[in-house]
């Protein structure tokens, strides 16, 4: 069965491979069909009549436009639309009709025996007009927006070979702090933006939105390797399939969210057709991924002279029992368990295939793509992911009418190896230590065993199935009732399921433990429809620009979740059919509903595009709180002036190109927590058939509050040449819903309540993006963003009496360690001494006064780009100055230890006496928690290269391609940091890694 | 551009109709993995989980369950039968040594845990009081049951730690800031609940499962609060209602099947079921056998002067206590099985049983001055043990000889369950005499535990014993 399954996946997926490469040969077929048909159009007789033509120019808030020259073109012929906007004139039936009017782009249409021919047309904006940000509801641009939004474009990320979109935006946005999971492909990755908001981990996700549809971004249950992390909720996505991704940050951005801004969000946008022609665009790429460095430990000779060193010191005889590596084991095998542990490659592959095209008013998108990641451990484990995502776009003809529909499905498999601990615990086994496996392949427990331990690898052959799918659609219908009135409404669904099968062979087990085979499975669904009705309303009174936006959200999410272990499987490969296992055992189910609805309102004014005032507002309604406490009200004003319009500033041109002030203040929630948590209810106990009370219920709990602030300056300089943004803001989250501590006598220690405490995320932020040199062949473009983010518990009432006592302390960031002080080496033993603060002879967390920030100090990333003729080069660097903590110096233990000088008398080089004695072991227990370990964990990264070549248009042509381009890419290619660790982006464990080093090569053709 | 009348009105509907329908859309169903109180008890299927969720959390209370932080491992460290072979876990040694600190955690667990066990207790009982919908002896039983493991888990707290406070609601806004009562006023709820107990509940046992408790677990603890109260009219009369039953109960010869489960000495037991099902074995199985082989497992061993007090011949010390050569260690061996994922389930955990209703009787009668009667008593557990009977060696013991005698049977009888020792030690007042003996460091105001550090800081109006 084990193997079985194990073949099934691969054959399924060498089959969906060879299914879109048929798939793609199809469509190749249709393309160049479609071309040669279009040729021979081309080649009809011209011979025409006049006909008569009238119309109705507006602008695209569909409001008319009077005095529009409307020619026909390669003539003097003409005329001027009126009042209305309307025009009527006789053309030739294949002539071409020029609109143009100043301050607007012209627009050329064909007339193709059309009578009526309506025109939008686009005012001609500035470089920061032209780009449409998505602000949620509603679109603005970097000059007209009075909020704080960052953005980054799909294609800055697209060929970036990372599972899920997110693991891409690492140093490219300010404020937005991403630390990848891990390092096993599908762990979610942790965002903050703009530091941690609530006292309550699982309280600080940000709002993630795809397409106007919320996601849950709680990562997923699993219990595979990835364990606590969670399965990225967004792994099923196509990270090509992205056209942008914006991130909302201070509360003009968020507060149109309500309840669910207060940590940010994360607007997922996803890409549409193309308004003419039709197009086909193939992309693959294939790459490795490894291992970029290794510790710096001993080897077996080294080792062993330090352990002799240890009886040698403490006067005791090395026997079997004390000294199993000098006695029992080989003095002369060495085993780089780096090697063994983190040695292996990664393949990666993606390929990416989209079709695209349109008419006038239709456009559609089809595209699908195949990605797989392996893992660096041993074993062979795979991550295979299939999307297909389709968008169809299409107005109307007079315009009013629109409709788009976008749908992304995703279905993945991710096979890991089961809950073997494959971190530290290995890379410090001594170098001396016996093999892993028998030369069978079983895991080797014999002479492991001599020494009274088990075999490191145990549960090694344990496996982890996960397949899950995921729906995204979601469509929109907008009417224009008159013009400048709207009506919109989108409606979204989504769809995630998950089966997880964890199958634990009694072969990873010591047979002397009598472990029996089992296997744990896991499903779980998360189900959700959003319905977004709303109006927009846009007006012109003089100079004053009205728009205007009133809507209303329903939403539902059910989420349920199954689990369960079987055991007592008479053979391995009968795990996972139930049907065959002895008893089925803790089996748990759980499901929540969580229902929403809101009011949500916008109005931004701006005076003649000056002075600019933007009102949100939200009545947000949550079934997360009890009855008394569902609803809240949450707002916020942003304005801007742009100083750079004002007649007196205007002299500095082009120097000083554009200048805006902008600030913001208001309130959003956050009601990131348990449902049903004021239900007072009984749940069943983990033995069979009972019922029990699990919480104390309080009916009165309510969101948390999160009032935010900003300021910000946005200056460009010598025709926008150089563009500079600086914000400054102070988010404070209060009303904090923590346990409220009570004593036992009333059942529990806590209830669920809103806690006068309060936390304060203050910063700056800079986002500058320079474009150096700008001419025909070449372009040097450099953008550049830094943060300094300051996080601080502003207040807490009664801490010490809370769960958190030992956790937070007011006046410092969240985000600390508690450590002794460390007091130098005890002058007789040689051993390390901390300080007993309160002198009562033991130490506790009353001794531990220091303390530690594990926050970044400032975090930023700087990006260039190249252009030279058809080859470009960007490169992305990523930085940080941090603190972290280094631990592998025991020495005189059964541990390996980092390379130490050992011609170097030991009481001079700062650590303790070599010794395997108990004050030694305490020593160095307690020193693991003090400042001794304190080291700059700081670092430089080339995080991202990639070189990519356009082939020359002669060459294209000949082979009929539209496009044609070869790329090469490289992540984590140079890291620089003084930093002893592995890898300073977990700068807090010298073992742990994040970030693999990845070189791939790729192909992209359109036609 | 204005609005026409229809369409503005239209815009007021559609405003209108969301803000209505945004009040009832935010309503949901409860989830079917909860239930919420008042449902739990409006269907007699529910409710009776309810209860089979008190005998399953009885399983994994802390106070409750034979384990690490159970009466039966923590007070038995404070009296003179068992010890920490690993004498640097500090926790556990500060119960041995009988210098415990306030803010020791396993004394919080077992404070902790019993209040969780009443708050279960008191959410049942005030869920069967308000519901109308429960058949009318279901609700009898339950409530039997329930005021059963109430006053059991008071006898715990009230002999632990003195006075205490008297949690009779589910409601923390009320017991958040409780004060503590008089060692009376919970002696006086606890007779309270066990006489309603009795007059609920039926003598037999459903299925034939001894996990549930009867009229005659309840007797049977009031027998020995009565003796604990010194009432020796009353313990003698309960006790004698329990031993009378013996088409129920008898005294097993074959010491190795008294604790297995639904054994016919057993009065009532719990089972290892409440773990979930993974495993089969009790508690006390696993924390006191030590395995031949994983013996570095081993955290508890019986102490030498106990093991000596035994003659060669008394089947307890041959039965019920084991040997392990290779750390040469003496261990509780009443229950046969350590580890076991094998079902059905052999082996429950022994709560009451018949033997010491024997002994609060042969006790009762004995300070009543019925010595001959208490002689016949103390010889059904001497017999059964294969000792020579009292009554054939000494029958003309005094009174305080024979108290003597009594205790010193009951410290060999009832090792290793439930700290009967320290309750015993504490009760007569031989504490001191006999602890005090070998521990220069105790002090009377040693027999009873401090009130957790902890909970005093969250509750100002907890006071704390003497001498902590």
């Amino acid at each position: 069965m084990f193997h079985l399954t194990h073949y099934n996946i691969m054959k399924n997926n060498y089959r969906r491979t060879i299914w879109v490469l048929l798939l793609l040969v199809a469509c190749l077929f249709f393309v160049f069909t479609q071309n040669m048909l279009a040729a021979n159009n081309m080649e009809r007789s011209s011979f025409s009549f006049q006909q008569e033509v009238s119309g109705k120019v507006t602008d695209t808030d569909g409001l008319p436009i009077s005095g529009v020259l409307v020619s026909l073109k390669n003539t003097t012929s003409g005329t001027l639309t009126s009042l209305n906007g309307t025009y009527h004139l006789i053309a030739p039936e294949d002539g071409i009709l020029v609109f143009s009017f100043l301050g607007f782009k012209t627009v050329e249409i064909p007339i193709n025996y059309k009578t009526e021919i309506n025109v939008h047309l686009e005012e001609v904006v500035s470089i920061l007009d032209e780009v449409q940000i998505n602000a949620g509801y509603y679109n603005t641009t970097r000059r007209e927006r009075t909020g704080n939004i960052s953005r980054v474009t799909g294609a800055e990320i697209e060929l970036q070979p990372v599972v899920s979109p997110l693991q891409a935006l690492q140093g490219r946005m300010a404020g937005v702090e991403i630390n990848t999971g891990g390092v096993n492909p599908g762990t979610a990755s942790t965002i903050r933006i703009r530091g941690v908001n609530s006292l309550r981990e699982e309280g600080n996700y940000p709002l993630y939105i795809i397409d106007g549809v919320p996601i849950n971004s709680t990562p997923i249950e699993t219990n595979s390797i990835i364990g606590f992390a969670g399965m990225d909720p967004l792994n099923n996505l196509n990270v090509s399939n992205i056209e942008s991704i914006e991130v909302l940050k201070d509360a003009d951005a968020t507060a149109i969210y309500g309840s669910r801004g207060a940590n940010g969000v994360i607007l997922i946008t996803t890409k549409t057709g193309k308004t003419l022609g039709t197009g086909l665009e193939a992309r693959i790429y294939t790459g490795v991924s490894t291992m970029p460095n290794r510790l710096k430990l001993m080897n077996t000779k080294d080792y062993l002279n330090v352990r002799r060193k240890a009886f040698e010191n403490d006067g005791e005889e090395p026997d079997e029992y004390n000294a199993y590596d000098l006695v029992l084991w080989d003095q002369d095998r060495y085993t780089d368990w780096q090697d063994l542990l983190f040695g292996g490659t990664a393949k990666t592959t993606n390929a990416n295939l989209v079709f695209s095209g349109g008419s006038e008013n239709t456009s559609f998108r089809v595209g699908g793509s195949y990605f797989t990641q392996g893992t660096v451990y041993p074993g062979d484990y795979n991550y295979h992911k299939i999307t297909g995502d389709m968008n169809i776009n299409h107005r109307s003809k007079d315009n009013k009418f629109s409709i788009n529909l976008s749908l992304n499905y995703g279905i993945d498999f991710n096979r890991l190896v089961g809950n073997v601990s494959l971190n530290d615990a290995v890379l410090i086994l001594p170098p001396n230590a016996p093999a892993i496996f028998n030369t069978d392949g079983s895991l080797n427990w014999e002479e492991w065993g001599a020494a009274n331990l088990d075999n490191p690898y145990k549960g090694f052959f344990n496996t982890t199935n996960t397949e899950s799918n995921n729906l995204i659609s979601n469509l929109g219908v907008s009417y224009q009732i008159f013009s400048g009135l709207k009506f919109k409404t989108t409606l979204g669904y989504t769809n995630y399921n998950s089966e997880e099968l964890f199958m634990l062979p009694s072969r990873s087990y010591n047979p002397g433990d009598n472990v029996t085979n089992q296997s744990t499975h896991l499903s779980s669904n998360r189900n959700s429809w959003i319905m977004e009705p709303q109006f927009i309303y846009k007006t012109k009174l003089n100079k004053l620009h009205i728009d205007a936006l009133i809507g209303a959200t329903l939403q539902e999410n059910t989420q349920f979740q199954q689990q369960f272990q079987a055991v007592g499987y008479a053979s391995e490969s009968l795990i996972g059919n139930i049907a065959a296992a002895k008893n089925i055992i803790n089996a748990k189910r759980s499901e929540a509903e969580y229902r929403y609805s809101a009011l949500f309102s916008r109005l931004g004014i701006n005076w003649n595009r000056k002075y600019y005032i933007n009102l949100t507002g939200r009545r947000d309604g949550s079934s997360r709180f009890g009855p008394n406490n569902r609803f809240a009200n949450f707002g916020a004003v942003g304005a801007a002036w742009i100083f750079s319009e004002e007649p007196w500033i205007e002299k500095l041109e082009p120097f000083l190109s554009f200048g805006k002030f902008r600030g913001s203040y208001g309130t959003t929630g956050n009601d990131q927590i348990g449902d049903y948590g004021y239900l007072d209810a009984y749940e069943a106990t983990v033995g069979p058939g009972g019922l029990y009370p699990t919480a104390l219920a309080n009916p009165d709990y309510s969101w948390e509050i999160n009032k935010k602030l900003e300021v910000g300056i946005e200056l460009g300089f010598i025709d926008d040449k150089i563009r500079l943004s600086l914000s400054r803001y102070r988010n404070r989250s209060s009303n904090q819903l923590v346990g409220y501590s009570l004593p036992y006598t009333t059942g529990f220690n806590s209830v669920q309540a809103n806690l006068n405490a309060t936390v304060q995320n203050s910063g700056w932020e800079l986002e500058a993006t320079s474009f150096n040199i700008n001419t025909d062949d070449f372009k040097w473009q450099t953008s550049f963003n830094i943060s300094f983010p300051k996080n601080e518990l502003l207040s807490y009432p009664n801490i010490e009496q809370s769960s958190y006592a030992n956790t937070y302390r007011v006046g410092h960031p969240l985000n600390i360690s508690l450590l002794y002080e460390y007091t130098g080496l005890d002058p007789e033993t040689g051993f390390y001494t901390v300080r007993d603060v309160n002198e009562d002879g033991s130490f506790d967390y009353q001794d531990r006064i220091i303390i530690q920030d594990q926050n970044k100090e400032f975090y930023g990333g700087i990006n260039n780009t190249f252009s030279y003729n058809n080859i470009s080069l960007q490169f992305l660097f990523e930085f940080v100055k941090q603190e972290g903590r280094i631990d592998l110096f025991d020495a005189g233990s059964p541990y390996n230890l980092f390379e130490r000088d050992l011609t170097t008398p030991e009481e001079e080089d700062g650590f303790q006496t070599i010794s395997q004695s108990y004050d030694a072991y305490e020593g160095f227990s307690y020193v693991l928690d003090t400042n001794f370990l304190k080291r700059d964990a700081s670092f430089v990264r080339l995080k991202t290269l990639s070189v990519s070549y356009s082939l020359p248009q002669k060459l294209t042509k000949v082979v009929k391609l539209k496009e044609g381009k070869i790329f090469l890419q490289g992540q984590n290619l140079l890291t620089l940091t003084s930093y002893q660790g592995l890898d300073p982006d977990l700068p807090n464990s010298t073992s742990g890694f994040r970030n693999l080093r990845t070189i791939s090569a790729g192909l992209q053709i359109n036609l | 551009m204005k609005l026409n009348i229809i369409q503005r009105i239209g815009m007021i509907i559609f405003l209108a109709a969301s803000l209505i329908s945004c009040e009832d859309f935010v309503e949901v169903e409860t989830p079917n993995d909860k239930l919420i109180r008042t449902q739990v008890f409006e269907d007699d299927a529910t409710a009776k989980s309810a209860m089979v969720g008190i005998y399953n959390q009885l399983r994994l209370a802390a106070f409750s369950n034979g384990s690490r932080s159970s009466v039966t491992l923590l007070s038995g460290l404070s009296a003179d039968n068992i010890r920490n072979i690993n004498t640097t876990n500090f926790t556990r040694m500060e119960f041995e040594q009988n210098e415990l600190l306030p803010n020791n955690p396993n004394n919080l667990d077992i404070w902790s845990s019993a209040y969780n066990m009443i708050y279960m207790t008191n959410s049942l009982l005030e869920g069967l009081e308000n519901s109308e919908k429960i058949t009318a002896e279901l609700k009898t039983h339950m409530e039997g049951e329930a005021r059963f493991v109430r006053a059991f888990t008071y006898f715990y707290l009230v002999n632990l730690y003195g006075d205490v406070p008297l949690v009779l609601t589910a409601d923390y806004s009320v017991n958040e800031l409780i004060s503590r009562n008089t060692e009376t006023e919970i002696y006086e709820q606890i007779i309270y609940d066990l006489n309603e107990s009795t007059n609920l509940l039926s003598a037999d046992y459903p299925n034939g499962e001894r996990t549930i408790v009867n009229k005659y677990a309840s007797t049977a603890l009031l027998a020995r609060v009565y003796l604990y109260l010194e009432d020796y009219e009353k313990a003698e009369e309960l006790s004698n209602q329990v031993i009378l039953a013996n088409s129920t109960y008898e005294i097993l010869d074959n010491l190795d099947e008294v604790f297995l489960a639904n054994s016919k000495e057993a009065i009532w037991q719990i089972s290892p079921i409440g773990s979930g099902g993974q495993v089969s074995h009790t508690n006390e199985g696993s924390l006191f056998i030590i395995d031949p082989i994983f013996s570095f497992l081993a955290s508890i061993q019986l102490q030498d002067e106990f093991v000596n007090s035994f003659t060669d011949q008394d089947k307890r010390f041959t039965d019920w206590v084991g040997y392990h050569p290779g750390k040469d260690a003496f261990f509780a061996y009443k229950y046969k099985i350590g580890n076991s994922s094998e079902f059905p389930i052999k082996e429950y955990s022994m709560v009451l049983r018949l033997a010491e209703q024997y002994l609060i009787r042969a006790e009762a009668r004995a300070k009543q001055g019925q010595i001959s009667e208490a002689i016949d008593d103390i010889d059904i557990i001497r017999g059964r043990a294969g000792l020579e009977l009292l009554a054939d060696i000494h029958p003309t013991i005094t009174q305080e000889e024979l108290l003597n005698e009594i205790l010193e049977e009951r410290r060999k009888e009832l090792f290793a369950e439930w700290g009967h020792r320290w309750l015993d030690l504490k009760r007569t007042g031989k504490a001191t005499e006999i602890l005090g003996e070998n521990n220069a460091f105790w002090e009377n105001t040693d027999v009873l535990y401090p009130i957790p550090s902890e909970e005093r800081m969250k509750n100002p109006n907890l006071s704390q014993n003497n001498g902590y």
